[in-house]
């Protein structure tokens, strides 16, 4: 386990350095190369700084508000599940979580935008906060399972509450667990937050969509192309969170 | 009309694209196993291009599928070509790192006896340390195939076979009678065919793993 | 079935270190000892005997096998020729015990039936029953078990050579010491060539025909009978391996049936005691063995008071060391009781000939310092 350890470590040290560059290089220079085409007046109406940036910002709306949702549901529902007196309906929860991560994620999306009725932001949020809840849970859990019981009992022993015990002890602990998963959370939603074209909640999918619909391959490749990096730098800016913003002792 | 009799009117299609999709992804598993497991043998002795081979892989999971099927598009037009490369790719990274984990974690004094007593090189990679690693690629493998099966949904966008043809003609339908129905028997079928192929691999491991390793 | 193997200027340079790891080492195994390599770890003893096998190629120097210079053969088919046990017994987990011990023989393409034969055979050899043992799987086995396991393994392709790193390092010191005299009883029955690494001198002590003190860079510092070197290390160094207790070292190495035993008075426990005490009074000495009617030994009578006799504790057979022997006497107070095959009374054990016996050693080996 130790050298698997150590092997993770390696290659997150490695994209660490190596990964910021392959996307400023990347984005850089598709976007150099799509703009130095001689663009048509349909190619003009998707590749042009406002809509670029308003399909970026869309995209990151929708992946932060999938965060944010997925942080207050699963981090409490994770706390709470692991409480002596909950924990018979956890395998319940997540046999749900493990089930909606097992669907895929086009057919989630689109299922609750047809039985919903909903269009825009909302109709892409919900359905990939369920999709995205798994790892967060899961991960709470598992941070939480695995404090030594006998730390807790020492929080107890020299007169904390259950509370106290909770809020100082267990979560800190569980602190780089809880970071892993909501890493794995982010990147899922930017990844998935590609398909909220389908309905109507825009982001980088739509240039996408739009290129092949109309085939305009610059417009398409540019769409996939700053997806790609934003999966990336997402990706990145996690990794530097969990390395820097862990609990001291425990890096 | 009902879901029920949405399937039982439409049954021998569902079965069909049942069939692609699971034969899609079988194959492109395959396909990912003999590239993940040749990635893992040629880099596993080297701390650095393990490194290497995780980073890569795992930075191309980042990748957002719809992102990268529109990528191929323009390099290899529309239908299986796309999507057999997509699944590939994504197939890859569970199992590249599992083998490298599972081969690194084959105990160094069995290494050493197996060579000790004149075992070739290749030997002891093909007669001990792939089958101690096996278990662990079992394990890259199977998750390999849950993701694939999803993936393979989005796979319908440029054409290519599967289920996923189901959820999106539910949304370009979306109002007519039976989009939901369409959208529903896609998505769930994903998950029943999803459950099922994870129950084979849990035959296959019993069957394949020996007894002398099984249950750790 | 033996080889003889020599060493002779053997290096090994490992790139960017200054210093070889084995610098020049020449020595001669004979065909059919024990050679234990001893030193403290990172000395380059393992070093030292993996390249007899060749899983570390030596940067210059050759090392011959009955002749044959090692690196004139291909690597892989050399090995099987050599028998190759280790520490934590390196066993195949994925592999049952019979096919773990079934691998050589299976490389050098023998037929199913004399390979099922031929593992049979060796874990009876090695004391496990192969109705039992045959189909487990190493992790169903104890420490003890795996590792004579590994033995078996390395001795089924019938090897003239086997080379034992640290073999029984890993196992408690009892099951380490029934393991030690396994491997001399199969030693005498099989006479193999054996290279045996330890950094236990006292393990080195028990098994070896001849052990070689290695110092850093594996220079040899001596290379000799257990005896030699226990009566007079070559320098100050290999003393301090051999370490406190030499002499006392030396009586494991001395067997009863090599000193000159002693008569007691003897009676019969039927005897009056009167008569008893009648006859040492006339003999001069203090106590009577009393023995059964099979002439097996039963207690001690005192002169003063022949009628309440001690009962014999300890006893010792012609075939323990004089260790066991010292052990007894301090127990029973003077002297050892020595019984036969069949628990007859052979004769006594006395302080005087165990000291006689380190002094004569002491004689033996000494030899000018050099």
């Amino acid at each position: 386990m130790t050298a698997a350890v150590a092997q993770r470590q390696r290659a997150d040290r490695l994209r660490l350095l190596v990964q910021p560059i392959a996307v400023v290089v990347l984005v850089g220079g598709v976007l150099a190369w799509a703009f130095g085409q001689d663009l048509d007046s349909i190619e003009r109406q998707s590749l042009n700084a406002s809509s670029l940036v308003s399909a970026t910002w869309d995209h990151l709306v929708i992946s932060f508000v999938v965060t944010a949702l997925v942080l207050v549901v699963a981090v409490p529902l994770g706390v709470v599940l692991t409480r002596r007196w909950a924990r018979r309906a956890a395998p319940v929860f997540l046999g749900i979580a493990t089930i909606g991560q097992a669907s895929p994620a086009v057919g989630i999306l689109v299922l609750f935008f047809l039985v919903s009725g909903l269009e825009g932001l909302w109709a892409a949020v919900l359905p990939i906060a369920f999709y995205t809840l798994l790892p967060v849970l899961r991960n709470t859990m598992v941070g939480l399972q695995g404090v030594d019981p006998a730390l807790v009992d020492a929080g107890r022993g020299i007169g904390m509450s259950a509370g106290t015990v909770l809020r100082r002890i267990e979560l800190p602990l569980a602190v780089p667990l809880i970071l892993a998963g909501l890493r794995t959370a982010l990147v899922h939603a930017v990844g998935v937050a590609t398909l909220a074209v389908f309905v109507n909640g825009g982001g980088l999918g739509l240039l996408i969509d739009t290129g092949y619909k109309l085939a305009r391959v610059p417009v398409l490749i540019t769409g996939a192309v700053l997806a790609v990096g934003l999966a990336l730098l997402v990706d990145w800016l996690g990794a530097v969170v969990e390395t820097y913003l862990g609990p001291k002792g425990l890096r | 009309m009902s879901f029920w009799e949405f399937v039982n009117d439409r049954w021998s299609r569902l079965l069909v694209e049942s069939l692609l999709h699971v034969s899609a992804v079988v194959q492109c598993t395959v396909v990912a196993v003999v590239i993940g497991v040749g990635i893992g043998v040629a880099v596993y002795r080297s701390p650095l291009g393990s490194a290497a081979a995780i980073a890569l892989t795992s930075a191309v999971l980042t990748i957002p599928s719809f992102a990268l099927l529109g990528l191929l598009i323009p390099v290899l037009g529309l239908g299986a070509k796309p999507t057999v490369v997509a699944l590939v790719l994504y197939g890859l990274l569970p199992i590249v790192r599992n083998t490298i984990v599972g081969l690194a974690g084959v105990d160094g004094a069995v290494r050493d006896a197996a060579r000790g007593i004149g075992m070739s090189r290749f030997g002891v990679l093909t007669r001990v340390e792939l089958r101690l690693a096996w278990p662990a690629i079992l394990t890259g493998t199977r998750i390999a195939t849950q993701m694939l099966m999803g993936i393979a949904a989005i796979a319908a966008y440029v054409r290519g076979p599967g289920l996923g043809v189901e959820i999106f003609a539910g949304l370009t339908r979306a109002g007519s009678a039976n989009a939901t129905n369409q959208a529903i028997a896609g998505t769930v079928g994903i998950v029943v065919l999803a459950l099922l192929l994870d129950g084979v691999f849990a035959v296959i491991g019993r069957y394949t793993t020996s007894r002398g390793i099984r249950g750790e | 079935m033996a080889s003889e193997i020599e060493l002779i200027d053997v290096t090994k340079r490992y790139p960017g270190v200054a210093a070889p790891a084995v610098d020049s080492v020449s020595m001669t195994i004979r065909a059919g000892e024990i050679v234990v390599l001893v030193g403290p770890s990172g000395c380059g003893k393992t070093t030292t005997m993996r390249m007899i096998n060749r899983l570390i190629e030596p940067t210059s120097g050759r090392i011959t096998i009955d002749g044959e210079d090692t690196l004139s053969l291909n690597p892989d088919r050399l090995r099987r020729g050599i028998g190759y046990a280790i520490q934590q017994a390196g066993l195949f987990p994925h592999l049952t015990v019979g096919q773990n011990v079934a691998t050589v023989p299976g490389l050098l393409g023998w037929g199913r039936s004399r390979v099922s034969e031929r593992v049979d055979e060796m874990l009876d050899l090695v004391g496990l029953d192969p109705a039992e043992f045959r189909d487990r799987y190493p992790r169903q086995l104890s420490g003890g078990q795996q590792q004579r396991v590994g033995v078996a393994r390395a001795l089924a392709a019938d090897p003239p050579v086997l080379l034992m790193d640290e073999p029984f390092g890993a196992v408690d010191p009892i099951t380490r010491g029934n393991l030690q005299d396994e491997l001399m009883r199969l030693q005498a029955e099989l006479r193999k060539t054996i290279v045996f690494v330890t950094h236990d001198f006292d393990e080195a002590v028990k098994i070896g025909d001849r052990i070689a003190v290695l110092g850093p860079q594996s220079r040899i510092l001596q290379y000799d009978t257990p005896e030699a070197i226990l009566a007079n290390p070559a320098d100050d160094t290999v003393a301090g391996f051999v370490g406190a207790g030499a002499s006392l070292k030396q009586l494991r190495l001395r067997r009863v049936r090599e000193v000159e035993l002693s008569r007691a008075v003897t009676a019969r426990v039927t005897d009056e005691p009167a008569e008893v005490g009648r006859r040492l009074v006339e003999a001069g000495r203090e106590y009577a063995l009393l023995l059964d009617a099979r002439n097996r030994p039963v207690s001690w009578a005192h002169v003063r008071h022949p009628g309440q006799p001690r009962p014999v504790g300890d006893s010792v057979s012609l075939q323990s060391t004089l260790q066991d022997a010292l052990e007894a006497m301090l127990t029973e107070g003077g002297a050892a009781v020595v019984t036969g095959a069949r628990g007859e009374y052979v004769g006594l054990v006395e302080m005087d000939a165990v000291i006689g016996t380190v002094q004569k050693l002491r004689g033996d080996h000494a030899e000018p310092a050099s």
